[in-house]
């Protein structure tokens, strides 16, 4: 991978959410929602994040943008350092980056009417210089998301969920961002609807070269989008492959068991049945060590002691696990070797 | 053949909601049919009348639901016709629900053992004849599954003028309160028995809820979208319990969702609801090898599936009708690919194009 073609790389991101308790308010301690994640998108590309609630995703996506300030590390967009951004600076960032939140019933200003909505986000960014412009372009923008010009002037309220996503997605468009965060954008829609928001996310980012990154839990939307993908579990990321690579070979324990989780719409597949014992232990108190080893089954005291680095196994692949692990037979095979261009987990 | 193990028909079940902008006509004549011991898939999207066609069977309705016409047959008897009164009894007796959210259904005040206490203390005939079938076999324990085989042969075991005090009765039911939690695979179920539900995860509190259905001893069982809020290593697990207690259990059981990868995972038949109908409905390896109804097709090739990646996910345009105005005959018909001239005149019969495999559509022969 060459620096040159990272649209954005995130170096050791941390979001520590204070816990403060008694009348003064001290900080008994930290939830570690984000804890120490690197990696890169590279541009044109779809960067998909998964994991379970709580894995700290959502946390990830909305420091990288800067809607929740991280506590530390860097966030290297457009070779501008976002975590360091001042406030001015971060303006003419934000039409670069957008965000499409899950819940299209909370994300839409219930007041205003589209077209109030679509000008307003380019008045703010300077992307047209007039009313006029700015309305032919918020029409052309309903044309290019399969809405029609008669919907600019209702009010969210008309609009069925598909169609509010819809919405959500002119509004990121308007401003010409070169890099949207898609935050579970269809979380909260009926499959046949969910099947026209990822199509029409496809074909746009095609048209419009946008780089993605996809949050979600569902392992099955986030295969069809992305080009590669980040799994996380605690706060920090296990693996990191090629799409195809982390579904057929994945190497941390946790992958694998999370890949044979999904349920298939085929009764004829044929799969086996794998189950990971026990939930996801609190971000509070984490577990010492790979913070896997609670539940992992090929667990054993060096997983207890040593933190295990995010490691490039083959090449763009990924992980942090200290072993080697055939998970057909279900045994563990080496240990890994890490060299000197370990990176630190 | 099927016949005799018949437990619970659904025979064209209508059903309003009158709200202040009109009526929603939620159910517009949902058939189906429920065998011993099975899995139904109960399969749709949101506002497809899957939830309420579980909730007019158990007549926990809003106020604003009429139901406008049709049958509910449970073990030969129409639950239509019943009193409240009598539909109270039987919802303690015969049917358990689980819920998608298992916190807004447990007390949050009380703890584990005391709700789940109270399931098996409603009836007291029932531990009164498990204490005394322990007294008899002279045995330690009674434990959960003598415990079920035991149901509807009380008066057997009670004819005697045997006196069963009220503390052997309490300690009957804290010993199976510990077996059932045993049962769905709670960890420590003392410990657990202790807890109150805010310190169990989302996992283990639909264990818990599981449990509570499995205390009534039903025969009908109703999961109503269980794995819905839960993570996906616990739905896996979820399903895998739900599978176990589907061999164990002497229960039929409903199960809904909208996913169809979860119901591909658990069900024996599946039925694929839309806009208050049953489109289409069979055995669930049938239903994915030859999906008869253009819905059933569309929405296939809607989800992605990991196994079969594809380019281009097919989508179906439109969206789901708003049923205060639904479409008329077919209602499907606005976003059919297939629409032809009769399908707006009146809905299409149910039809059996190929064995036990039932479709409502006009694309198929209307003997």
């Amino acid at each position: 991978m060459k620096k040159m073609d990272n649209t954005l790389t995130v170096k050791d991101l941390k979001t520590w959410f204070p816990i403060k308790s008694g009348i003064i308010q001290r900080t008994i301690g930290y939830v570690r929602a984000v804890d120490g994640v690197s990696f890169n998108v590279q541009k044109g590309e779809t960067f998909g994040l998964v994991g379970e609630s709580g894995s700290g995703k959502t946390t990830a996506a909305r420091s990288i943008l800067r809607l929740i300030e991280p506590t530390g590390g860097d966030v290297i967009f457009d070779n501008v350092n976002v975590t360091k951004a001042r406030k001015s600076e971060l303006l003419k960032l934000r039409h670069k980056m957008q965000i499409i939140f899950q819940d299209p019933y909370a994300s839409l200003d219930p007041r205003q009417t589209v077209n109030s909505m679509l000008t307003e986000a380019m008045r703010v960014h300077g992307i047209v210089s007039n009313k006029v412009d700015a309305h032919s372009r918020a029409r052309e923008l309903m044309g290019v998301v399969g809405l029609s010009e008669e919907h600019l002037y209702r009010f969210p309220h008309e609009f069925s969920g598909g169609q509010r996503q819809r919405i959500a997605i002119a509004r990121a468009l308007a401003v010409n961002p070169e890099f949207i965060v898609l935050d579970e954008p269809t979380s909260f829609l009926d499959v046949s609807v969910q099947a026209q928001i990822l199509n029409l996310l496809k074909e746009l980012q095609t048209k419009l070269s946008l780089t993605y990154l996809f949050i979600t839990h569902n392992l099955a939307v986030v295969h069809h989008m992305s080009n590669r993908v980040g799994v996380m579990y605690l706060g920090i990321l296990v693996e990191v492959a090629d799409k195809n690579e982390i579904y057929n070979e994945p190497l941390h324990p946790y992958t694998y068991h999370l890949m044979a989780a999904i349920p298939v719409p085929d009764p004829a597949v044929q799969k086996k049945e794998v189950l990971l014992p026990g939930d996801v232990p609190s971000p509070i108190n984490v577990p010492s060590g790979c913070r896997f080893h609670t539940r992992c089954p090929y667990m054993t005291e060096k997983c207890v002691q040593e933190v295990p680095p995010l490691f490039e196994r083959t090449k763009g692949h990924l992980t942090a696990c200290h072993y080697e692990i055939d998970f057909q037979k279900g045994v563990r095979l080496n240990e890994i070797e890490y060299g000197s261009s370990a990176v630190k987990g | 053949m099927k016949q005799n193990n018949l437990i619970l028909e659904v025979k064209d079940l209508r059903l309003d909601f009158n709200t202040y902008r009109g009526a929603v006509k939620a159910l517009n004549g949902v058939n189906f049919k429920l065998y011993k011991h099975e899995v139904l898939g109960l399969v749709g999207e949101s506002g497809c009348g899957k939830s309420v066609t579980a909730l007019t069977i158990i007549n926990l309705l809003p106020e604003n639901a009429e139901v406008k016409g049709g049958e509910i047959l449970f073990k030969e008897e129409d639950l239509l016709k019943k009193s409240k009164e009598q539909i109270r009894t039987m919802r303690a007796e015969e049917f358990a629900t689980v819920f998608q959210d298992p916190m807004t259904f447990l007390n949050p005040v009380l703890n584990i053992g005391t709700q789940l206490e109270e399931s098996f203390m409603l009836e007291k005939k029932a531990l009164k004849a498990a204490v005394v079938a322990q007294r008899s076999q002279g045995k330690a324990n009674i434990n959960y599954s003598e415990f079920l085989a035991m149901k509807g042969k009380e008066d057997t075991i009670l004819t005697n003028e045997t006196k069963v005090s009220g503390k052997e009765i309490k300690k009957m039911a804290q010993n199976l309160c510990a077996d059932v939690l045993r049962m769905v695979k709670l960890p420590d179920p003392e410990r657990i028995l202790r807890q109150y539900p805010f310190e169990l995860s989302g996992g283990m509190r639909q264990r818990c809820m599981i449990a509570m259905a499995l205390a009534r001893r039903p025969s009908l069982f109703i999961a109503d979208e269980i794995t819905t809020a839960l993570d996906v290593t616990i739905q896996a697990q979820i399903l895998h319990l739900m599978r176990e207690l589907r061999d164990t259990i002497d229960a039929s059981t409903l199960m809904i969702t909208h996913d169809l990868a979860v119901a591909a995972e658990i069900a024996n038949r599946i039925a694929v609801m839309y806009a208050g109908n049953v489109v289409e409905l069979t055995e669930t390896r049938e239903i994915f090898r030859r999906p008869l109804h253009p819905y059933t097709q569309l929405l296939m090739k809607a989800i992605p599936n990991v196994a079969k990646p594809v380019e281009k996910l097919e989508s179906i345009p439109g969206t789901v009708p708003d049923l205060i105005n639904p479409p008329t005959g077919c209602r499907f018909h606005p976003r059919c690919p297939y629409v032809m001239p009769i399908c707006p005149t009146a809905f299409p019969k149910t039809t059996q194009p190929f064995k036990e495999h039932e479709v409502a559509c006009y694309l198929y022969p209307q003997g």
